[in-house]
């Protein structure tokens, strides 16, 4: 009988019952390359789970057990419906996971103004390609401006970073020994918290989409600036 | 009543994690969609019906918040991202320059979105074909040849990185 890769998956996973168990099986025992299949489909079934059995043992963040444990601590954290949560605080967060759906389709499009004109990307000097050079993530003051969000490598390996600050936020990617704007938004000078905020998240979302790899941890980032900065 | 469910919820919150990893492709957004996950189960606490799985229930949750959030991604890429940015996923040069991740991690997050969950469903997971087919919402036979197309994509990619 013909064996189907499905019914060979199906096999594998001892997801076969009865007749067809017993032919798969037969089919199985008489040909080495659908054992060799078999083996296969197996030992990468346990090398997924051997790859994630070490995250139920690790230890749960406090976020996520504070709503579930309401008799602990109360938490400092939990967020109000419409209030913002503190710039910085949210700036922490590595991506916009959580606010981005919200935020997508409305202010998104509002807030960004796509990159004009098809010539190389706009240059950036002075004062914001010094901090672009110098500020790490890690290190960088609980009131920096402009504020470093994350930095991550696009796709071909050179390093980005997202950054917002009262006079302009967006994405800034490390081209030819300089720092080309990729992705401009307008900062939020003159505006409430929550401006901002979307605009960082937003930011986060986006740089989510470039990345290739998420974001650089603190490690890495000091090896990118020891390194200038200059994609390998 | 009340501290019993979040008590249950606690519980699985180790595999909920995981799952959330696998799909996620990143610790921190894994734990943002933990979380998002855990609000929204507070928040339909009472849909869910005693007596019947609370995992499956949860899982399911998970992963229509992370299809939602994969598909509105894509819509924004489509918006946002330059020919030059390119849409990450897949394109030349990405696999060498994720080095904080790993052969297998890398691999799944080349996976289109059905196949990755099936994949971690039932290979990570280790839910049957059915209750894999349960949480998505599919056919079992859908279920299963994504299955088959994940796996033989993941393979041919470790294979390859090997």
């Amino acid at each position: 009988m013909t064996i189907s890769d499905e019914q060979l998956a199906a096999f594998a996973d001892g997801e076969l019952t009865g007749d067809e168990q017993a032919a798969v099986a037969a089919a199985v025992a008489a040909d080495p390359a659908l054992a060799q299949a078999v083996a296969r489909h197996r030992a990468l079934r346990e090398k997924l789970a051997a790859r994630f059995a070490p995250v139920l043992d690790e230890p749960l963040p406090a976020r996520l057990t504070a709503s579930l444990a309401p008799l602990q601590a109360p938490s400092q954290t939990a967020p109000s419906a419409d209030n913002v949560v503190p710039f910085p605080a949210r700036a922490r967060r590595r991506w916009g996971w959580a606010v981005a759906p919200a935020l997508a389709a409305s202010l998104a499009l509002a807030i960004f103004l796509p990159r004009t004109g098809d010539g190389p990307a706009g240059a950036v000097d002075g004062v914001l390609a010094q901090t672009l050079d110098r500020q790490l993530v890690a290190d960088q003051s609980g009131d920096a401006d402009p504020r470093i969000l994350l930095s991550f490598r696009r796709s071909g390996g050179d390093y980005c970073r997202a950054f917002a600050g009262s006079a302009q936020s967006g994405i800034a990617c490390r081209e030819d020994g300089g720092w080309h704007m990729v992705e401009t938004a307008a900062g939020g000078a003159g505006q409430g918290t929550a401006y901002r905020q979307a605009g960082s998240s937003e930011l986060m979302a986006l740089a989510q989409e470039m990345a290739v790899g998420g974001a650089l941890d603190a490690e890495a980032e000091q090896r990118a600036q020891a390194a200038g900065w200059q994609a390998q | 009543m009340q501290s019993t469910f979040e008590n249950r919820l606690l519980e699985l919150l180790p595999r909920m994690r995981r799952f959330a990893l696998g799909l996620a492709g990143h610790p921190a957004d894994g734990d943002d969609l933990c979380q998002m996950t855990i609000e929204r189960a507070l928040a339909r606490r009472d849909s869910w019906q005693e007596g019947t799985r609370l995992d499956s229930w949860m899982y399911r949750i998970m992963r229509n918040i992370w299809i939602d959030e994969t598909r509105a991604r894509s819509r924004r890429a489509q918006t946002f991202v330059d020919e030059e940015a390119g849409l990450g996923q897949g394109a030349a040069g990405a696999q060498e320059a994720a080095v904080e991740l790993g052969d297998i991690d890398r691999a799944l997050t080349s996976l289109p979105a059905d196949q990755r969950e099936a994949v971690l469903l039932v290979m990570v997971e280790g839910f049957s074909y059915r209750e894999a087919a349960e949480v998505i919402g599919c056919p079992v036979g859908t279920l299963n040849s994504r299955l088959v197309r994940g796996r033989d994509a993941l393979l041919a990619k470790l294979e390859e990185a090997a």
